[in-house]
């Protein structure tokens, strides 16, 4: 940290020396080593926005992973619109010219000592650190489920991968053909996009009514408590259009066994354990931040957000509180709600100014207000536009757009708009 | 989307459009030139710009009309999924595109049309 505390009043004393505030807003001259975990959509957005605004820093980003998804795609592979190429693109592509990318994990965060050690043992040490390793989805937490059995027996799951949305496709396809009962649902804790279990629903009953087999198939959203959805009147809306589609809801039921032989599924309950017949079923894992962060001091020590390893963080700044030159951005961060990739584009201006702002001696202002959004698909061809904050308050960013209306417009900003915005984000340029 | 300035929207429609986006530039720098053209075709020849400017405006009616109900098919939905006002002035600012090039092909083809006419009569 002295170190930091040094270059934070080198950097202040240079910017009083040269008198240019205006020209010290948006960029730092500081010489900091801010090391990034994770390139996914934070860690390129981070990356990106970094480079330009602190020219002098070294900035090191670190992951194994090559290639690139585009995860808001995967309902669109789940969908059977999009295809696994569609979503596929390389980490390569996206990394800023003057940014060195360690090809490795991240095995040991070290935040006592500002280091983390990688997989393949280098040690590289930093003045900031910014964790932005997503989260590990635990299939494993589920009896008897695992990702090879996507695509098979009637088991979907569009989260694991675009090859098993894709497999989620055609076990949707087949589902819908022979008939039958199929289970949908979410798990208990915090997870990635909360409105995709309900768009698959909603795609599943919409293709099953386009070839006339709607009267062949049973649909059952399995809630994990008493809500399909934490907003309000979100909820209250989707609870509206899931009863005149004629979706079932069991409320407070949590996926903790499959039987794919037997085709059962056994849910926890407030009355206990409760097994259902299925047909088809659309698995969405509990999640939790990977192994390294998990054994690291970073996650809270205590409270909701303690047992599934989230990163302690300012809920405003995203600022480490025990270790205040840590960052968590994107699904990591310990905050209520944010856990998808529209957040992530307010989340990375906000540490990256209040960053720059730093080490250039001015105080930090910036301030993000749980910005979430999901264009929460209802069919092939209409969507809603739902966005919201920490509150659960609506926050359109359209005007001209009704968040609680299905609307081909909607539909168009997720089919057409969103991977463009995501990709111009990952540049820094969104 | 308070930052969602003309930057972000290059940047958005670059990422998204790629090349292609270059190429509707240039598309649309060549009808500007073809229209200017057209244009001083027109007066050079002494002919009202009335008859050309309706065709034009039919055919590029015509055109957004048709391309109105194939936009929504351009995003892999059905033809009719414009459920609402707010769907209809999209998918016709949309349509507009093919409208317009459409519009100007038939400005600039029957201005220099009028050309001909007159080294016939001539
Ligand atoms: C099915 C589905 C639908 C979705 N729909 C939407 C939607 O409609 N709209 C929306 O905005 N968002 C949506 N999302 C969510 C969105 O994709 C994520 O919130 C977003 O990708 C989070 O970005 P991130 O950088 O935190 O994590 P990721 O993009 O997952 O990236 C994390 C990176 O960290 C790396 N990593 C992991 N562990 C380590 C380690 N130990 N060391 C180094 N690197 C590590 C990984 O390899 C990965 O590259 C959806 C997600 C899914 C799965």
């Amino acid at each position: 940290m002295e170190r930091r505390q040094f270059l934070v009043g080198a950097a202040a004393l240079a910017s009083v020396g040269l008198g240019t505030e205006a020209a010290q807003a948006q960029t730092s001259d500081s010489r900091a080593r801010v090391v990034i975990a994770g390139a996914g959509a934070a860690g390129l957005a981070l990356a990106s926005r970094l480079r330009r605004s602190m020219p002098n820093a070294t900035i090191t980003i670190i992951d194994a992973k090559k290639e690139h998804h585009f995860q808001p795609g995967f309902t669109l592979v789940g969908a059977g619109i999009w295809s696994p190429a569609q979503v596929t693109e390389q980490n390569v592509d996206y990394i800023p010219r003057g940014v060195e990318w360690v090809e490795a994990a991240v095995a040991e965060f070290d935040p006592d000592a500002n280091g983390v050690v990688t997989t393949t043992g280098q040690r590289i040490d930093y003045d900031f650190l910014l964790v932005a390793t997503g989260l590990n989805l635990n299939y494993e937490a589920i009896e008897g489920m695992d990702v090879s059995l996507i695509g098979r027996d009637g088991i979907a799951s569009i989260y694991a991968g675009p090859e098993q949305a894709n497999a989620s496709a055609t076990a949707i396809d087949r589902f819908i053909e022979a008939g039958g009962v199929g289970l949908f649902g979410r798990p208990a804790g915090e997870m990635k996009c909360a409105g995709a279990p309900l768009k698959i629903t909603f795609i599943t009953d919409d293709k099953a009514r386009s070839r006339g087999r709607r009267g062949a198939v049973e649909l059952v959203y399995n809630a994990h408590n008493p809500a399909v959805f934490s907003v309000a009147p979100v909820n209250d809306k989707v609870t509206e259009m899931f009863a005149g589609r004629d979706i079932a809801v069991n409320y407070s039921h949590v996926l903790k066994a499959i039987d794919p032989g037997a085709k059962q599924a056994t849910y926890a309950t407030e009355s206990g354990d409760i097994t259902l017949d299925y047909d088809f079923i659309h698995v969405v894992p509990p999640m939790r931040a990977p192994n390294a962060v998990l054994a690291s001091p970073l996650p809270w020590q205590d409270g909701a957000l303690a047992a599934d390893g989230w990163i302690e963080a300012d809920k405003a700044t995203l600022r480490h509180p025990r270790y205040p030159n840590v960052f968590a951005v994107g699904d990591i961060a310990g905050v209520p709600r944010g856990k998808t990739a529209a957040s992530v584009k307010w989340q990375v201006p906000v540490v990256v100014d209040n960053l720059v702002a730093e080490t250039a001696g001015r105080s930090p202002q910036a301030v993000y207000n749980g910005y979430t959004s999901c264009p929460m698909v209802t069919g092939i061809g209409k969507a809603m536009l739902i966005e919201f904050d920490y509150d659960g308050n609506l926050i359109p960013s359209f005007p001209f757009i009704d968040p609680l209306k299905e609307l081909w417009v909607s539909w168009l900003i997720e089919e057409k708009g969103l991977l463009g915005a995501y990709r111009a984000m990952l540049r820094g340029r969104a | 989307m308070s930052d969602f300035d003309l930057t972000t929207i290059y940047f958005i429609l670059s990422e998204s459009m790629g090349g292609w986006l270059w190429g509707f530039v240039a598309l649309a720098l060549l009808l500007l030139a073809a229209i200017v053209a057209g244009i001083m075709t027109l007066r050079k020849n002494d002919t009202p710009a009335r008859r050309p400017l309706v065709a034009a405006l039919v055919a590029g009616l015509v055109t957004t009309i048709i391309f109105t109900f194939l936009v929504p098919i351009w995003t892999l939905a059905g033809a009719g999924a414009l459920a609402a006002p707010i769907d209809v002035l999209f998918a016709v600012l949309f349509a507009l595109v093919p409208g317009g090039v459409v519009g100007s092909a038939v400005f600039v083809i029957m201005a220099f049309a009028s050309n001909r006419r007159v080294a016939a009569i001539a």
